[in-house]
């Protein structure tokens, strides 16, 4: 079983075609700018969109735990609440909402193959997302497995931070990966992501040595990210590893209102003033280290 | 900056002429069209009572009198020749105008008659004067009008025509005249009036004994004879405005506008350029005959483009000139609206006529037929992007690359036109309903949607519109509506002693097997009215059959007939039945008899609509739903099947709803798949009130669960994208492909609308409106509704500086 917070479908940004996301629960980073925080934690939650809620407290009823509060930004005690989701069942403004649902690999192969026909017309496939797919290693290499004899066209993005093992244990079932290079300075990504870029540095240079389909993708955060230093060195590690291109993701603001759903104590990270060329810069940045550089739209 | 599209077409022709000066004129021409007031023409009304009230008139043949009142009208109104334009012709004697029909349903519209000029929605210019003169014509018309003509007594009229006012259960819209063709303009545009004339004075000589047919030729000859007197009438005007001209250039463009009228429609086109002012005083005088709407040039670079080529070849015409010639007459097509009361509003809004042009599919004998003529209509299409014509585009398996890309890049862009029609389908079905094969390939699409061989049938296409939700209201509550005691239904089951879904379902079949019998008896009174009482020469020498069989299209002259019936509120009906079956019959959730009760109370209580509004629903790829929708279908058209009507054509199945589903949602009471009352019911074949949660994808795998083979008066299958998510190049792409999926798997229609800033702000403002509008971000998960004040002011942001 593994534990998915969304399946997107008709998704056109995550690799080449008509595809469908899948964003599984629990990530081993925090990065600071995540646009998804429910992806976080690994294990379900109730999300709470207090603009919805029309303060009927049918909820208060259902909770055989006790663990709804009347504060005004607040309906949840997450000490209490153990995320069984009959708050969120008898919630009728879906103000309520329970994130986070187990599937098995048949019942996610079957959900998937209904979009076959769009794959296979548009070169699309699977996405695995999140979150980290990786924590779930066991799970994607039985799921994989039945996907690839779909023939389902398989990809896989992913921040890095994992076990080498378990990402050499998927190649055989990846058409692509999708990897994440957020910083170069191990110090300054310890600081906005929580954990050092060591591991991810060497899987990624482990996995370009045995698996030619790796590309190299860096969300680009202005004032973070996009110092001609950190490009340079990010340009460098590439060519090292013998890749000249990266994909450069645009940054937004709009996973920050997402935190006060699920109460996570994280600060908002808020980009006030994002300059309007970044994303030229940094792909002409790139560009000048002999990278391609390919801006997202 | 990026180019605009436009700009990036003009750059991409190569100039061979001073192509900045001639884009100007087209631009100059749409401006003056946009800028001027739209409003009320009287001198149709007038003049057709004036030909009316002359009582030697009134003796003639009723064949005579329409092609002599026709002719009348047309000859004696007023007409003008705008600043730069080259296709000349007025539909009324304004810029943009409405025209008025005492005769059908004029003075049912008149109740707003003093009105028009300040209501809010489409308001209409018109003087003190012209609102007495019309007035003064009502008491003529009140006993002369279709609707009086078509009842026994006065008291039947009244209930028809309050019928058709406040009809709960069907909309009549033959009560107001037919029209919905797509004319034989290129035969038209060979013969000439004359040749048409010639062959109606040749049939006529061997009709001496039967003088229907008589009558029915002499009033083609006079039809036939109207018309080229009415481009004479331009002919004549050009050249007197050409001798006044101090412009020199000016002055050659009208005189050739004179020579051109000079020659078309009287003797037939010789150019590209004739034959597409042929066409427009043709279409002119059809929109003045009947009913002014749905009057379609239909396939026009299909039957122009001989002439295009020819002209082309020759070195008369270059291909910016021919382009500038169709934006020209692509502008013409918006001078006209539809003058409806507030009423009429309510159920035909959108305030538009419905003049179909389509463009590619194939000839005759299946081939591709795109062309380069194709390419000119779809830039036009784009550059223009106004009101009328409605732009349609047809799809078939060997269609060209270059077309579907323009066709789809138009639409990534936001243009929301051309619909998409798919060949593969559409003709297996004219054929199935014994349209032969060159026919059936030969089609357009009608109107909304509606699929018709062109030149060739009396389609009807519109003949009539169905609520078939509150078909279902009344199999809940034994023929009656909810809450009301009067039997409008057959008697059946009470919901008490309803125990399995097989006896919903044999309620609703009864339900709708007595309405739809209702509506038939009320349409056929209509449809010998219309044959008796307001026949149609001009538009019957333009369709096939007539001529051979000398009879009017109203009589069934045409070599096809149908008439389409269409079916609205469909997928609230598949729904509810999909809820009640897994409610009521699988969880066991509630009772039948307390079902009926919430809905009673309109759903009141808030706990049971939303455990409704999650049940399985069309549009989401779940099978479960999507069978009760194409079961729902099948009953609607089993209800239809075997009946013919008085043209002898049978009954075709349509599923589009113009803007009754809104109207309708304010009558039927709540429904079993959450719908309150006054929510609108669902638009067409689309999922119901945005009840598509998973996609666009999932969306198209619930339509391939439909059989479109059922639906053969059409489909309207609205789809919507956000910007974002399909304006990038690769998100095209995207879109193409999808739909190309859903052509091959079988899909009928799609109208692809890819939404602006402008409608993220609606939808800011009306969340009601869109619950499930899905915004794209790369790896960003969301629904618009559900972000927060401030993401959705940050998505429009976004979508406004088109990132």
């Amino acid at each position: 079983m593994a534990i998915l917070f969304d399946i997107q479908r008709f998704c056109i940004h995550d690799g080449p075609g008509v595809r469908t996301t899948l964003f599984f629960k629990g990530c081993p980073l925090r990065c600071q700018w995540c646009q998804n925080p429910e992806s976080q934690n690994p294990k379900p939650e109730i999300a709470f969109y207090q603009e919805k809620c029309v303060g009927c407290f049918e909820c208060l009823e259902a909770c055989p735990h006790e663990a709804i509060v009347s504060l005004p930004d607040r309906r949840i005690d997450r000490g209490k609440c153990d995320a069984c989701g009959l708050c969120a069942e008898v919630c009728t403004q879906d103000a309520l909402r329970l994130v986070g649902k187990d599937w098995d690999a048949e019942s996610l192969v079957e959900e998937i193959a209904a979009d076959r026909d769009f794959f296979l017309d548009s070169g699309g496939g699977l996405t695995l997302s999140g979150g980290e797919p990786l924590l779930q290693g066991d799970f994607l290499l039985e799921f994989l497995s039945l996907a690839k004899s779909e023939g389902i066209h398989t990809n896989l993005e992913t921040c890095g931070m994992a076990g080498y093992e378990v990402l050499s244990s998927l190649t055989s079932l990846l058409d692509l990966v999708y990897f994440d290079l957020k910083l170069m300075d191990s110090q300054e990504h310890a600081k906005y992501t929580g954990a050092s870029n060591a591991r991810i540095l060497s899987n990624f240079s482990l996995l370009a040595g045995e698996f030619p389909a790796v590309q190299a993708r860096m969300p680009v955060i202005p004032g973070v990210n996009d110092s001609a230093e950190n490009i340079f060195q990010t340009a460098a590690f590439l060519r090292h590893n013998n890749k000249n291109s990266i994909h450069l993701l645009p940054y937004h603001n709009l996973g920050q209102s997402k935190l006060t759903r699920l109460d996570a104590g994280a600060e908002p990270f808020y980009i006030r003033d994002i300059p309007e060329d970044y994303l030229i810069r940094a792909r002409e940045a790139f560009e000048k280290e002999d990278v391609h550089a390919i801006v997202y739209e | 900056m990026p180019l605009s599209t436009n700009e990036k077409q003009a750059r991409s022709v190569s100039p061979r002429l001073s192509l900045v000066k001639k884009k100007d004129r087209v631009t100059r021409l749409k401006e003056a069209v946009q800028a001027a007031t739209p409003g009320i023409c009287t001198e149709r009304a007038l003049l057709w009572t004036e030909y009316f009230k002359d009582k030697a008139n009134r003796t003639k043949h009723v064949y005579v009198q329409m092609a002599e009142a026709l002719a009348h009208s047309q000859n004696n109104r007023s007409i003008a020749i705008h600043p730069g334009e080259l296709i000349v012709g007025n539909y009324t004697s304004r810029r943009v105008g409405g025209l008025m029909f005492p005769e059908l349903h004029g003075l049912v519209v008149m109740q707003d008659l003093f009105k028009f000029p300040t209501r809010e929605t489409n308001p209409l210019e018109i003087s003190r004067l012209n609102q007495v003169r019309l007035l003064s014509i009502a008491p003529f018309w009140a006993t002369r009008m279709l609707a009086v003509k078509t009842c026994d007594s006065w008291l039947d009229a009244f209930s028809l025509v309050l019928n058709q006012l406040m009809g709960n259960y069907y909309i009549i819209n033959e009560a107001a005249g037919i029209s919905h063709i797509a004319p034989d303009y290129e035969t038209l545009c060979r013969l000439g009036t004359d040749g048409i004339k010639a062959q109606a004075s040749k049939l006529q000589k061997q009709s001496l004994m039967d003088a229907d047919k008589w009558y029915f030729y002499e009033s083609v000859k006079i039809a036939a004879e109207g018309l080229a007197a009415f481009g004479e009438r331009y002919a004549q005007l050009a050249a007197e405005m050409g001798e006044n001209e101090l412009d020199e250039g000016r002055a050659a463009e009208l005189k050739a506008v004179a020579e051109v009228c000079s020659r078309v429609p009287r003797k037939g086109a010789k150019t590209f350029r004739e034959a597409l002012q042929c066409c427009f005083f043709a279409q002119i005088a059809i929109n003045n005959e009947s009913l002014d709407n749905s009057v379609c040039p239909g396939r026009m670079d299909h039957y122009l483009y001989p002439y295009y080529e020819k002209d082309l070849k020759t070195g008369l015409l270059t291909r910016e000139e021919a382009k500038e010639l169709v934006g020209a007459f692509s502008v013409k097509m918006s001078e006209i609206v539809p003058v409806f009361s507030k009423y009429i509003t309510r159920t035909h809004g959108g305030f538009f006529n419905g003049q179909i042009v389509n463009v590619g599919g194939t000839d005759k004998n299946g081939e591709d037929s795109t062309n380069e003529l194709t390419m000119i209509f779809l830039e036009v299409m784009d550059e223009l992007r106004m009101r009328q014509p409605n732009y349609t585009a047809r799809v078939h398996k060997n269609s060209p690359k270059e077309y579907l890309d323009k066709v789809y890049g138009i639409l990534s862009k936001g243009a929301n036109s051309p619909s998409i029609y798919n060949d593969e389908v559409i003709v297996p079905v004219l054929k199935q309903n014994g349209v032969k094969i060159g026919d059936a390939r030969n089609y357009t699409p009608v109107g909304c949607v509606e699929p018709v061989a062109q030149g060739v049938s009396f389609s009807s296409t519109d003949a009539a519109l169905f609520n078939t939700a509150i078909i279902l209201e009344l199999a809940l509550n034994q023929g009656r509506r909810l809450g009301r005691f009067a039997q409008i239904g057959a008697k059946t089951k009470p919901a008490s002693q309803m125990t399995c879904i097989e006896d919903v379902q044999e309620a609703f079949e009864i339900q709708m097997f007595h309405g739809i019998n209702r509506l038939l008896k009320d349409l056929q009174a209509i449809e010998i009215a219309n044959a008796e009482h307001h026949p149609t020469p001009l538009s019957s020498m333009l369709l096939d059959g007539c001529l051979e069989n000398g009879a009017c299209s109203t009589r069934g002259g045409t070599r096809y007939n149908f008439s389409g019936i269409q079916c609205v509120g469909l997928v609230d009906v598949g729904d509810s039945l999909a809820a009640i079956k897994q409610a009521v019959f699988e969880d066991k959730k509630l009772s039948m008899e307390e079902l009926v009760g919430h809905l009673k109370n309109n759903l009141s209580d808030d706990r049971w609509r939303h455990y409704l509004l999650n049940m399985p629903k069309f549009g989401n790829d779940d099978p479960f739903a999507d069978i009760w929708t194409a079961y729902a279908l099948d009953v609607f058209k089993a209800a239809l099947d075997g009946k013919t009507s008085t043209r002898g054509g049978k009954y075709t199945v349509g599923v589009y709803s113009v803007t009754l589903h809104e109207y309708w949602g304010t009558v039927v009471s709540a429904l079993p798949n959450g719908r309150r009352n006054g929510e609108s019911l669902s638009n067409g074949m689309s999922p119901s009130n945005g009840q598509d949660r998973k996609g666009p994808t999932a969306v198209l795998n619930s339509m391939n669960r439909i059989d479109y083979s059922k639906t053969d008066n059409g489909v309207n299958f609205n789809i919507k994208f956000d910007a974002n998510t399909v304006g990038s190049p690769a998100g095209c792409i995207a879109m193409k492909s999808i739909f190309s999926t859903y052509f091959k798997r079988g899909g009928m229609q799609a109208q692809i609308n890819v939404l602006d800033p402008k409608v993220l702000i609606e939808a800011r403002d009306n969340p009601e409106a869109y619950p499930h509008l899905l915004v794209r971000v790369s790896g960003y998960s969301a629904y618009f509704n559900d972000l927060t004040p401030a993401m959705k002011e940050e998505m429009i942001r976004r979508t406004s500086m088109g990132l």
